[in-house]
């Protein structure tokens, strides 16, 4: 889907003698959106990081003589039922959101290598038993099973990360093996073999590393639809509670309101809607960059 | 063709059973079983009678004894009872499915005749203004919550509708959710009262729909015509027309009837988010209800129908494949 930067490989390209990760960054320059999406990831990230220096009040500080007080200079959001600064909320709930959704990308794409990994690298019964598991994480209706677990859970961040990365690591795994099927009888690797390296050293040396391209995009999607997956276990109630602020359980807690204070409602699910579409185009950004030939 | 067949349907048994096998121990594993529910803010109940309650049940047995306790009812077509609603888990979760599928099929038959003629147009014409926009609205769709979204059609169609001021506008103020108007006579009247809590939550639903389709669409047909036999079929001199509904538009769509296949287990799956900010007694809003509710039975039972429901689609999805596309050979 690679409309939006229209990349066409062009010839100087080639011979330019730069090195991967050069041209991959020059070719991620052009991708305007994703370019413009990764800007807007970091004023998030470094808004969530500074949090305590942005906002004056507390996200947990109620103030019952200002309940429901439309945006105003004071509060550039508003205040809700309880008469919380919706700003300071917003801002404490992006820290959680981006924690869950980098961290579930982490754990997922490393779950994924590994488990794509001994089955692309050995191959023979491994191979089936492990594919066969990934087919049946990959048929399970995951929201209904998301839902069944978070009930374990109990709200906590941990545990929320967790359950997002049991359901998170299939495709990883999937295109790490048919790389390293590709990979494992090219010449380099044959040739890692014949001076006698051992297995762990030629994957971890000389395969991973080779297939690495399609794990960053799959991981860069995936921290996207973890905070997408996040925000809807706890709108449901089910992920992250209150008092503790997410962009999830304040759209839950604003549902209630939408006769009287709509603006509760738009504030976060433009958050989580805004987060989501800058992961969404970095990650097309970065599949144009590193492999214009991968489908993810 | 037959023998793969029949080991894709061997292959699904164990598949199966290993599935029902995690989600049963998932739920049994649960905190807090029927009986601690049942008795829970109950001062009353004294220890003997937990007991005694639980050995009515057969919830002092071990996990594996009353799994396949289980497993045999439910291979006789029994669920278990619903302790929230006091019924056949069964036939509750049937007619949830039949109140999704009216949301489903709208939702599932409009995406298509949206996202078929864009998805074309934005191949053939890629780069041009409408492939950009096609492109931006796939984006939007796979990023926006589905929840706040219907909250926003929510409060834009039954709170705020500022359009009704308009005289001939007058009627496009819905209903905020709910399934029907309580008192509302049978036959034409009902369904047109339906049709009016319908709309919202299948635009919402559609759009999801809408935007993974467009996007196969395109990219299936971006590939064919960059074919060889595209440009043979031009270089002849048939009509445009001619070369891309009769040689690449049959081809550009065995890819997507794969999708397609695909995305029919879903809507049995019903929208348990949608469904909850409309308030559409769907089986998505069953499930997270039973699932909070400690309503077990229930629960198990919509996820290995549903899950079991993926499983069969996967092999009609491979089946379809070989059946539309000659060049696919199982054996």
């Amino acid at each position: 889907m690679a409309v939006i930067a229209a990349h066409r490989p062009a010839v100087e390209e080639v011979v330019s003698g730069q090195g991967y990760w050069a041209i991959a960054w020059r070719r991620f320059k052009k991708h305007r959106a994703a370019m413009a999406g990764g800007i807007v990831i970091l004023l998030f990230i470094a808004a969530a990081v500074f949090a305590a220096q942005l906002t004056p009040y507390e996200f947990d500080q109620i103030n019952l003589y200002n309940r429901k007080a439309p945006p105003s200079s004071a509060h550039p959001m508003g205040t809700d039922e309880l008469g919380h600064d919706v700003l300071t909320r917003i801002l404490y709930a992006g820290r959680i959101s981006l924690t869950v959704g980098f961290t579930a990308a982490f754990v997922s794409a490393l779950f994924g290598m590994v488990v794509g990994g001994l089955s692309g690298y050995y191959g023979g019964w491994l191979d089936n038993v492990l594919m066969r598991f990934t087919d049946i994480m990959f048929s399970l209706p995951d929201l209904p099973i998301l839902i069944i677990i978070a009930r374990y859970i109990g709200g906590r961040v941990d545990g929320i990360i967790f359950v997002l990365s049991v359901f998170a690591w299939m495709g990883t795994a999937r295109l790490v093996r048919g790389e390293l099927l590709k990979l494992r009888t090219q010449d380099f690797a044959e040739a890692a073999r014949a001076t006698g390296a051992s297995d762990t050293r030629i994957l971890v040396r000389h395969l991973i590393p080779n297939s690495l391209a399609p794990v960053i995009v799959a991981a860069t999607l995936t921290v996207g639809g973890a905070i997408l997956s996040e925000a809807a276990l706890s709108f449901l109630g089910i992920g992250i509670q209150p008092p503790t602020p997410s962009w999830g359980n304040m759209l839950q807690n604003a549902q209630d309101f939408i006769w009287t204070t709509p603006w509760l409602a738009i504030w976060p699910g433009a958050m989580i809607f805004l987060t989501v579409l800058c992961f969404n185009f970095l990650g097309d950004g970065l599949r144009d960059a590193l492999d214009p030939r991968l489908k993810i | 063709m037959s023998r793969y067949l029949a080991r894709r349907l061997l292959q699904m048994i164990p598949l199966v059973v290993g599935l029902s096998i995690v989600i049963f121990l998932l739920l049994a594993a649960a905190p807090g079983d029927p009986v601690d529910l049942l008795i829970f803010g109950n001062p009353n109940v004294k220890a003997e009678d937990i007991s005694r309650l639980k050995r009515l049940y057969g919830l002092d047995q071990p996990l594996y004894v009353r799994y396949f306790k289980w497993l045999r009812a439910a291979l006789h077509g029994d669920l278990g009872y619903s302790r929230i609603y006091k019924q056949p888990a069964l036939s509750l979760m049937w007619w949830r499915i039949g109140n999704s599928l009216w949301l489903q099929i709208p939702a599932f038959v409009l995406a298509l005749s949206v996202a078929l003629p864009v998805g074309i147009y934005s191949a053939i014409r890629q780069y041009s203004p409408v492939d950009y926009a096609a492109t931006l609205f796939v984006f939007f769709g796979v990023s926006i919550p589905a929840f706040w979204f219907g909250i926003m059609m929510i409060y834009l169609f039954a709170v705020w509708h500022p359009w009704t001021a308009l005289p001939f506008l007058e009627w496009l103020k819905l209903p905020a959710g709910g399934f029907s108007t309580p008192g509302v006579p049978e036959g034409l009247a009902r369904l047109l009262d339906r049709l009016r809590y319908m709309l919202l939550p299948t635009v919402v639903l559609s759009l999801l729909f809408m935007a993974s389709f467009t996007r196969y669409t395109r990219s299936s047909m971006l590939e064919v015509v960059r074919q060889d036999y595209v440009r043979t079929a031009r270089a002849k001199g048939l009509s445009e027309t001619v070369v891309i509904n009769k040689h690449a538009l049959r081809n550009a769509l065995i890819p997507l009837a794969t999708v397609v296949a695909l995305s029919i287990p879903a809507l049995f799956a019903g929208a348990p988010l949608t469904e909850t900010v409309f308030g559409w007694p769907g089986v998505g809003r069953l499930l997270v209800e039973a699932t909070l509710g400690g309503d077990y039975a229930v629960a198990q039972g919509i996820i290995i129908f549903l899950s079991t429901l993926v499983i069969v689609f996967n092999l009609l999805a491979d089946i379809s494949y070989a059946l539309l596309d000659p060049r696919i050979r199982y054996d």
